[in-house]
């Protein structure tokens, strides 16, 4: 064999050898365990922190409000659509949820012609000046205070 | 040509065969030193991706355009703030009357999403008498079966998981941005803060725990319904969302293999 082709074929399984070193050394272990990519990601990703505690963490404690709540027109609203983030008050009673306007209800029952009918709806300029809750129960909807 | 049997050759052998195995072990030892820098466990334990299949199902006629799921998203998922950046957004479809006597079935249609609709929308852009009907889409990652990204992605840094999620694998992601044009439903960004591309991952960290997605825990209407599809509950209400309404998915012809169900979705809608 001429020298040049020698001196090729060695250059060519030392770049290849030198490949599969590198790649026996910088694969993760896990990178098959699903498919083409790195099982381990799927772990790294899933462990971040909920924020929004959920509705059974507050079950736990408020399931009395819930049960009333299940009743009205409302039965569909999470907690914390209204109260907001309430994770760190679910782990301590003492730090109470985000407290709440009466723009929070305007947000949903403000009229709007993209919305649908069943919906109910109000134009809040003239309906009236005080508080919802003067005269709408949030909890239960269909009651007066 | 074998060798003949002297107590020298013998020795070489023995030798050969323990530095081989030796050099061996060395090379694993050093493997596990160098991949612990990519393990990290810190995940909820006990979830199999294999035993599971989700899927998000949005009904039309119940969103009321709150915004309250986009609100939602952004803090459940740090998002960052900015009207580009979005796990999840509402779309706005107002289509108008027809012009009287030009024959045409349909008016003008005018799509809108301030800010995502992360704080509702304002009052409509055109009077109510020159509305034909107008309706909120919420839209999201459609989980493709033959995911565009999945494909574009040049590094294996996005995948679809075995769960149905379709992941970004942050430490893998170069930010070419590639995936970004790739879908086609514009349902990825690129973070500003760590220059990867980011997307809805179904609040994979809730899921995994048992928790819904943020936006469907908020959603006041039911209108956004999740499941897992390998593993229905009682009175399950995704198995009921598909029972009950007529199913229709986003661009179907481009054949990505939308998965997320839409039903009360009308033909304008994109």
């Amino acid at each position: 064999m001429p020298p040049q082709v020698v001196r090729l074929v060695l250059l060519t399984l030392g770049i290849v050898g030198s490949y599969m070193v590198a790649r026996y050394f910088l694969t993760p272990a896990s990178f098959h365990q699903y498919g083409w990519f790195r099982g381990a990601a799927l772990e790294e990703i899933a462990a971040r922190e909920p924020v929004f505690a959920g509705k059974e963490a507050c079950n736990e404690c408020h399931s009395e409000v819930s049960q009333k709540q299940a009743k009205g027109p409302h039965k569909t609203l999470s907690c914390e659509t209204c109260h907001g983030v309430s994770r760190d008050h679910a782990g301590n009673p003492d730090i109470m949820p985000a407290k709440l306007t009466g723009s929070h209800c305007i947000r949903c029952h403000e009229d709007n012609p993209s919305r649908p009918a069943w919906l109910k709806q109000i134009v809040l300029k003239g309906h009236y000046s005080g508080k919802c809750s003067e005269c709408h129960v949030p909890h239960q909807p269909n009651e007066v205070p | 040509m074998k060798q003949p049997l002297t107590r020298r050759n013998v020795l070489f052998k023995i030798g050969g065969t323990l530095a081989g195995l030796l050099s061996f072990a060395a090379a694993r030892t050093a493997k596990a030193a160098v991949q612990k820098h990519f393990v990290s466990t810190l995940a909820p334990k006990g979830y199999d991706p294999t035993k599971h299949k989700w899927l998000m199902a949005l009904d039309i006629e119940k969103c009321i355009g709150c915004g309250l799921c986009v609100e939602a998203c952004k803090t459940e998922n740090k998002v960052p703030k900015g009207a580009t950046y979005f796990r999840t957004w509402i779309e706005r479809y107002i289509i108008k009357k027809p012009e009287p006597g030009s024959g045409e079935s349909r008016g003008e249609v005018l799509v809108d999403s301030p800010n995502g609709g992360i704080s509702g929308f304002p009052p409509a852009l055109v009077p109510r008498e020159e509305i034909l009907k107008s309706f909120f889409v919420p839209k999201l990652c459609n989980l493709c079966e033959n995911s565009p990204c999945t494909q574009a992605c040049p590094v294996g840094a996005t995948f679809d998981s075995p769960d149905g999620a379709v992941l970004i694998d942050p430490n893998y992601c170069i930010g070419c941005g590639f995936c970004i044009q790739a879908c086609p439903y514009g349902c990825r960004f690129m973070n500003p803060e760590t220059k990867t591309a980011e997307k809805c991952t179904l609040c994979y960290h809730r899921i995994t725990r048992g928790l819904k997605p943020a936006c469907v825990e908020i959603c006041p209407t039911e209108a956004r319904i999740f499941g897992d599809l390998k593993n229905p509950i009682a009175d399950d209400p995704i198995q009921n969302f598909i029972a009950k309404n007529k199913i229709q998915a986003l661009k179907p012809h481009l054949g990505t293999g939308p998965r997320v169900l839409y039903a009360g979705m009308d033909k304008e809608v994109r």
